[in-house]
C-alpha cells in the first residue's frame, strides 16, 4: 500500500525534525500543537470522513480526556499514561452516550445535537466546581522531569508523544477504512436503507466508529493537558477553540483522506501563530478570519479539501512535466466539483 | 411571588428569543439549511444599532429598522456569493459554509470594532413599570413590544402577500413551486435576507439592556436553536412558541439553579427533542 | 494513485520541513537594551484594564530610559516587548512562551486578570523567568512557585478588608450591618476574593443570605438583582470586572434596589465605570489595592500624559517596572535568575514604590509584597477618594447619602 509507505516515510522525517530545532524554541511548540490537533482531526475523520457523521461536538471528548487524566493525577497521583487509558475509556463511553440518541439523525440535525452535547459538557465542567475546579481551571502539577508522569521541561518529548498519537490515530483511521467496518460504513453512508436491507448492522457500525473516535480524541485531550500545564472549561470544551477547529482542520486538509488532517493542521496552526507574531495586538481576529475565509473558499469550491485542490491544480503541471507528449491528452474531470 | 416575577421576566425575554429564532427557522424552512452563523447576525444587528446610537444619536429602537435593512442587504450579498453555491452540495459543505461564516463574521467584527464591550445609555434604561409587587423593566417591555410588532409584520407578509405565499410554497414543495413559476433562487435569497435581518432587528431592540461585543453571538446560539427545534425547524409559529418557552424555562431555571447552569436545562431539552422528536413538539414538516 | 501519493508526500514533507523556517525567530533585540516582556489583555473584555496597565508601565519605563537607563548595565535601555494575551488563559500562556523563546526577556509583567496570570505563571516557573503581577487571586502565591512576585495583597485579604472597612464606615454612620449579599464573577479573581468576604462575614457574625457566583460574560443581570431584592440584604458586595459591574449597578437602579454596593476593585475603580453610569456612580464604595490620591506627586504625571487619573492597575504596574529596574541595578545583571534573587532580597523604598500603600515594597519568600494594605475608596464626581483606613484617608466616607 503506497499510502502506508508514504506515511511511514513522513513519520520518520517528522521524528527527526526536533533534532534540527531549538528544543526550547517556539517553532517546536507550534509544531507540537499542530501534531496534537492533527491527531484529533484524524480521530474526527473516522466519523466525519468515513461515516459522514459531521460532529460539531468533539470538544466533549477532548475535554473529558484533559480533565480525566489531570484529576486522576492531582487527586491520586496516577500517571498520565494510565490516565490516558482511563480517558480513552471515558471518551468511548461519552461517545456511546451521545451516539445512541442521535443514531437516526443526519446531516444538520446530527451536527446540532453534537454541538449541544459539547456545550452540556462545558457547562457541567464550569459548574461542577467540586469535581473540576470550575471556571478557575486546573493546573498540572509542576516538578522535575519524569517520563512516568509525562512531565518534561523541554518540548521534544511532547513532540514525539504527539507524533506517536498522530500515528496511532492515522493507523486507526486506515485500519477502519480498509476493514469490514469501513465497507459497512461506506455502504451506510451511500444509502442507509439499502445497506440495512442487505443486512448491514448500521447501528453497530455507527456506534463502533463513534466509540473509537471518542476514545482517541480523549487521549489527545490528555496529552494536550500535559503539554499546556493549565486549562479551563472554555479551553478544552469550547466550540470554537476545539470542536470547530478540529472539524475545520480535517475539512480544509481533505476530509476522508488520511493526509487531510495532517495537511490541514500544518496549514491552520502555523498560520494562526504566524499571524499572531506578525500582527499581534494590532489585528486581533485576523488569523481566525483568514482561516475562516479559507474554510469557506474550500467548502464552496472544492469540498474535499486542499488536498484535492492542490491535486487538481498540480495535475496538469505534473502531466506536462512527466510526459510532454501526453499533455495533449484530455484531463480527467475533477471529482466532486460543481453541483 | 418570585415565581410570577420570573415568569414575567421569562416571557419578556422569550418574546425577543422568538424573533431571533424565527429568522433561523425561516432560513431552514425555505432553504433546508441550518444557518449556524445565525447568532452572528444578532451581533451584527446589535453593532449596527450601537453605531446608529453612537454616530447618529439614534435610539436603538429607531435603529432597529436600519439594522434590519443593513443586515438584509448583507444577507442578500452573502446568498448571492456563497450560499447559492452549496444548495446542491453535500451536507458537509452546507454545514461548514455557515460555520465558516460564523467564524468570519465574528472575527471581522473583532477587527472592525475591537473587542471592547459597548453599551448604550438611554434615558429609559433604568426605568421600570410597577405592577403591584412586580417589576417590568421598560427596556425589556419595549423590546418585547417591538418583537411582537415585527412578528406581526412577518405574519402579514407570509399570510397576505403573493411573495409570502411564494416563499411558503417553496418551503412546502420546491419542485411544485418552481413548476408554478416561482423563482426558487430568489425565494431562497429573500428568505435568507429576511431571516438574518429579523435576527439582527432582534439584537438591536435588546441593546438598551445588553452589552455588545464580537463574541456576544455565542450567548444566543443554543437558545436560538433550542427555540427553533422545539417548535419544529421550519415552523414559524413554532419558533415563536419555542422562543417564549425558552425564555420562561431559562428564567425559572435561574430561580433554582446557579446562574451558570441556567442554560443546562435548555441544552438537555434540546438534545432530548432532537433525539426523540426531531420534528419538534408542534410537529412540523419533516 | 502513484502520482497522488508521491505528490502528497512531497507536499507534506515540504510543509513539515518548511514550517520551522517560517517560524524562525526574528532578530532579537541587540546592543544595549534589556527586553522586558509585557503580557496584558489588550483585546477582549478586559482590554481597558490592559491598556491602563500598559500605560503605567510605559510611563515608568520612559522615565527610566530618559534618566539614562540601567546604569549597572552600562546605561542599557529598557525595551518593552508588549503582547496581547487576549482573554483566554491558553493564549496568554502561548504568548508568554513566545516572548521567552523568541525575545529572551529578563522578566514578564502581567497579566492583570488572575486567570491569565495563573496560566502564564505555569510557563514562567518552568522556564525560571520572574513574573511580576498585580493579580491577586490567592493561588498565585499559594503554589510554592519561586518566580512569582505579587505587588498587591492577596484576594482573601482584600475581601476581608472590603468587608471590615464597610462595617467600620457603616458603623461610623450609625448603621449596624446584619445581612449582606456577596456576588462574584466566577474566575480565579472573584472566587478568591469572595472567600475573603465570606471569612470576614463569619468572623463578624454577619449573615449572608445571598452568596452567588455568576459567569464572567454575563449579559443580563436582572435575575441576579432579583435575587438580591429577595434576600433582604442591607449591603451588596459585588466582585466584578467592568461589564458586569455596569450591568449590576444599572439593574439595581432599575429594580429600585437601593442598597449600598461596595465593589471589589477591578471594574468598580476605573474611569469607564463612572463614564458608563454617570450620576449612578456617585458615592459607590470599593476596596482597592492602591489609590492615586495617596501619592499625587507621582501619579499626576500619569494624568498629564494620558488625560485620566492613574488607575490602580496602572500604578501597580508602574511600581513593578520600577522594582524590576532597581533589581537589575542591584544585581548588576540581566540574567533572570540574578534578577529574581535581587527582587526577593531588596526592600524598595525609593521612587515609584512610595506610591504603594505601605510607602515601600518588599517581596517575601512566596513572592507576596507584605507591606501593601488595602484601602477603601469612594467615587466623588469623576474622582476616587481614599476614605479608609483612617491613617490613609484623604476624605471622609459618605454612607447612604448618594445623590440621584
Amino acid at each position: 500500500m503506497r499510502t502506508g509507505a508514504v506515511l511511514a516515510a513522513l513519520l520518520a522525517a517528522a521524528a527527526l525534525t526536533p533534532l534540527g530545532l531549538d528544543a526550547d524554541g517556539y517553532a517546536l511548540r507550534v509544531l507540537t500543537t499542530a501534531l496534537l490537533f492533527a491527531a484529533a482531526a484524524q480521530a474526527w475523520n473516522i466519523v466525519g470522513g468515513l461515516a459522514n457523521r459531521l460532529s460539531l461536538g468533539h470538544a466533549a471528548f477532548f475535554g473529558i480526556g484533559a480533565y480525566c487524566s489531570t484529576l486522576l493525577l492531582v487527586r491520586f497521583g496516577l500517571s498520565p499514561w494510565i490516565g490516558m487509558l482511563a480517558s480513552a475509556a471515558l471518551g468511548a463511553g461519552a461517545a456511546l452516550l451521545i451516539g445512541l440518541p442521535t443514531l437516526r439523525l443526519q446531516g444538520h440535525y446530527f451536527a446540532l445535537a453534537t454541538l449541544a452535547f459539547g456545550e452540556v459538557m462545558r457547562v457541567l465542567a464550569n459548574t461542577w466546581t467540586g469535581l473540576t475546579g470550575g471556571p478557575v481551571g486546573l493546573s498540572v502539577p509542576f516538578g522535575p522531569d519524569s517520563l512516568a508522569l509525562l512531565r518534561f521541561k523541554s518540548t521534544p518529548p511532547y513532540y514525539w508523544a504527539a507524533l506517536g498519537l498522530l500515528a496511532l490515530c492515522t493507523a486507526a483511521f486506515l485500519g477502519v477504512r480498509h476493514s469490514a467496518l469501513g465497507y459497512r460504513l461506506m455502504a451506510v453512508r451511500e444509502d442507509e436503507a439499502a445497506a440495512r436491507a442487505i443486512g448491514v448492522d448500521a447501528t453497530r457500525a455507527k456506534l463502533l466508529a463513534a466509540t473509537l473516535s471518542g476514545a482517541l480524541t480523549a487521549m489527545v485531550g490528555t496529552l494536550y493537558a500535559q503539554f499546556s500545564y493549565f486549562f479551563d472549561p472554555d479551553t478544552v470544551f469550547g466550540i470554537t477553540p476545539v470542536s470547530v477547529r478540529i472539524a475545520l482542520i480535517c475539512i480544509v486538509g481533505g476530509i476522508g483522506s488520511p493526509f487531510g488532517p495532517i495537511l490541514g493542521a500544518l496549514f491552520v496552526i502555523p498560520m494562526e501563530e504566524a499571524a499572531n507574531v506578525l500582527f499581534g495586538d494590532r489585528a486581533a481576529g485576523l488569523a481566525p478570519l483568514s482561516y475562516a475565509v479559507v474554510l469557506i473558499a474550500v467548502v464552496v469550491t472544492e469540498p474535499r479539501g486542499l488536498l484535492r485542490l492542490m491535486g487538481s491544480v498540480l495535475r496538469p503541471v505534473m502531466n506536462r512535466v512527466r510526459a510532454p507528449a501526453a499533455a495533449v491528452r484530455p484531463m480527467a474531470p475533477r471529482p466532486g466539483a460543481g453541483p | 411571588m418570585a415565581l410570577i416575577q420570573a415568569l414575567i421576566d421569562g416571557l419578556l425575554a422569550g418574546g425577543v428569543y422568538a424573533l431571533i429564532s424565527v429568522g433561523l427557522t425561516l432560513v431552514f424552512g425555505v432553504m433546508g439549511v441550518v444557518n449556524f452563523a445565525q447568532a452572528e447576525f444578532v451581533m451584527l444587528g446589535m453593532f449596527a444599532a450601537w453605531a446608529g446610537w453612537n454616530w447618529l444619536g439614534l435610539d436603538p429602537w429607531l435603529g432597529a429598522p436600519l439594522a434590519f435593512i443593513a443586515v438584509f442587504l448583507l444577507g442578500s450579498v452573502l446568498h448571492r456569493l456563497l450560499l447559492r453555491r452549496v444548495m446542491r452540495a453535500p451536507a458537509v459543505a452546507q454545514i461548514f459554509l455557515t460555520v465558516g461564516l460564523l467564524l468570519a463574521l465574528e472575527n471581522l467584527a473583532l477587527l472592525l470594532f475591537g473587542s471592547g464591550f459597548r453599551s448604550v445609555q438611554t434615558p429609559y434604561q433604568t426605568a421600570a413599570v410597577h405592577l403591584g409587587p412586580f417589576i417590568v423593566g421598560v427596556p425589556q417591555l419595549g423590546a418585547f413590544t417591538a418583537a411582537l410588532g415585527m412578528g406581526a409584520a412577518l405574519w402579514w407578509f407570509l399570510a397576505r402577500t403573493r411573495t409570502g405565499w411564494a416563499m411558503r410554497a417553496t418551503a412546502q414543495d420546491p419542485a411544485a413551486a418552481q413548476l408554478s413559476g416561482v423563482d426558487s433562487d430568489a425565494m431562497h435569497r429573500l428568505a435568507f435576507s429576511l431571516g438574518v435581518g429579523l435576527s439582527a432587528a432582534g439584537g438591536a431592540v435588546i441593546l438598551p439592556y445588553y452589552t455588545v461585543f464580537p463574541s456576544v453571538g455565542g450567548q444566543f446560539v443554543v437558545l436560538m436553536f433550542t427555540a427553533a427545534v422545539l417548535g419544529g425547524l421550519g415552523n414559524v409559529a413554532g419558533a415563536v412558541a419555542g422562543g417564549l418557552a425558552v425564555g420562561v424555562v431559562q428564567s425559572l431555571s435561574a430561580l433554582v439553579l446557579p446562574l451558570q447552569m441556567q442554560n443546562l436545562v435548555l441544552f438537555v431539552v434540546f438534545i432530548a427533542v432532537l433525539a426523540l422528536r426531531p420534528q419538534g413538539l408542534l410537529g412540523a414538516r419533516a | 494513485m502513484t502520482q497522488h501519493t508521491t505528490r502528497r508526500a512531497a507536499l507534506l514533507g515540504g510543509a513539515l520541513l518548511a514550517a520551522p523556517a517560517v517560524l524562525r525567530a526574528p532578530a532579537r533585540a541587540q546592543g544595549r537594551a534589556v527586553n522586558v516582556g509585557v503580557v496584558l489583555p489588550l483585546s477582549g473584555a478586559n482590554a481597558q484594564f490592559g491598556v491602563n496597565s500598559r500605560n503605567g508601565i510605559e510611563l515608568v519605563a520612559d522615565e527610566i530610559n530618559e534618566a539614562g537607563g540601567i546604569k549597572a548595565l552600562g546605561g542599557a535601555r529598557v525595551n518593552l516587548v508588549i503582547a496581547d494575551s487576549s482573554s483566554t488563559p491558553t493564549t496568554a500562556a502561548t504568548v508568554a512562551q513566545r516572548l521567552i523563546a523568541q525575545n529572551s526577556v529578563v522578566a514578564i509583567l502581567g497579566a492583570f486578570a488572575s486567570s491569565l496570570t495563573l496560566a502564564i505563571s505555569e510557563v514562567t516557573e518552568r522556564r525560571d523567568i520572574p513574573l511580576l503581577t498585580m493579580s491577586f487571586s490567592d493561588q498565585i502565591t499559594g503554589r510554592g512557585f519561586k518566580n512569582v512576585f505579587q505587588v498587591v495583597p492577596k484576594a482573601s485579604v482584600l475581601g476581608r478588608a472590603q468587608f471590615d472597612g464597610t462595617l467600620a464606615i457603616a458603623g461610623a454612620a450609625g448603621e449596624r450591618i446584619e445581612r449582606a449579599a456577596i456576588l462574584y464573577e466566577d474566575t480565579a479573581y472573584g472566587t478568591s476574593q469572595a472567600q475573603g468576604l465570606r471569612d470576614a462575614a463569619k468572623a463578624a457574625g454577619v449573615a449572608v443570605p445571598l452568596d452567588e457566583g455568576y459567569p464572567l460574560g454575563i449579559t443580563d443581570a436582572t435575575p441576579l438583582v432579583a435575587k438580591i431584592r429577595a434576600s433582604g440584604a442591607q449591603v451588596v458586595f459585588p466582585v466584578s470586572y467592568l461589564n458586569d459591574s455596569l450591568l449590576i449597578i444599572r439593574a439595581m437602579r432599575q429594580q429600585g434596589v437601593d442598597l449600598p454596593a461596595v465593589g471589589g476593585a477591578a471594574g468598580y475603580v476605573i474611569p469607564d465605570f463612572q463614564r458608563g453610569l454617570g450620576p449612578f456612580a456617585e458615592g459607590v464604595l470599593s476596596i482597592a489595592p492602591a489609590n492615586y490620591d495617596l501619592a499625587p506627586e507621582l501619579t499626576e504625571r500619569f494624568r498629564k500624559r494620558y488625560g485620566y487619573f492613574m488607575v490602580h492597575e496602572a500604578l501597580e504596574h508602574g511600581v513593578m517596572m520600577d522594582n524590576l529596574a532597581r533589581a537589575m541595578e542591584a544585581a548588576g545583571s540581566a540574567t533572570p535568575a540574578a534578577v529574581r534573587d535581587a527582587l526577593r532580597s531588596t526592600r524598595f523604598t525609593e521612587g515609584w514604590s512610595q506610591a504603594m500603600t505601605g510607602k515601600a515594597v518588599a517581596y517575601d519568600a512566596t513572592g507576596l509584597n507584605t507591606l501593601a494594605e488595602p484601602v477603601m475608596v469612594q467615587w466623588r464626581g469623576t474622582e476616587l477618594v481614599t476614605v479608609w483606613p483612617a491613617g490613609a484617608a484623604t476624605g471622609k466616607a459618605a454612607w447612604r447619602s448618594r445623590t440621584g
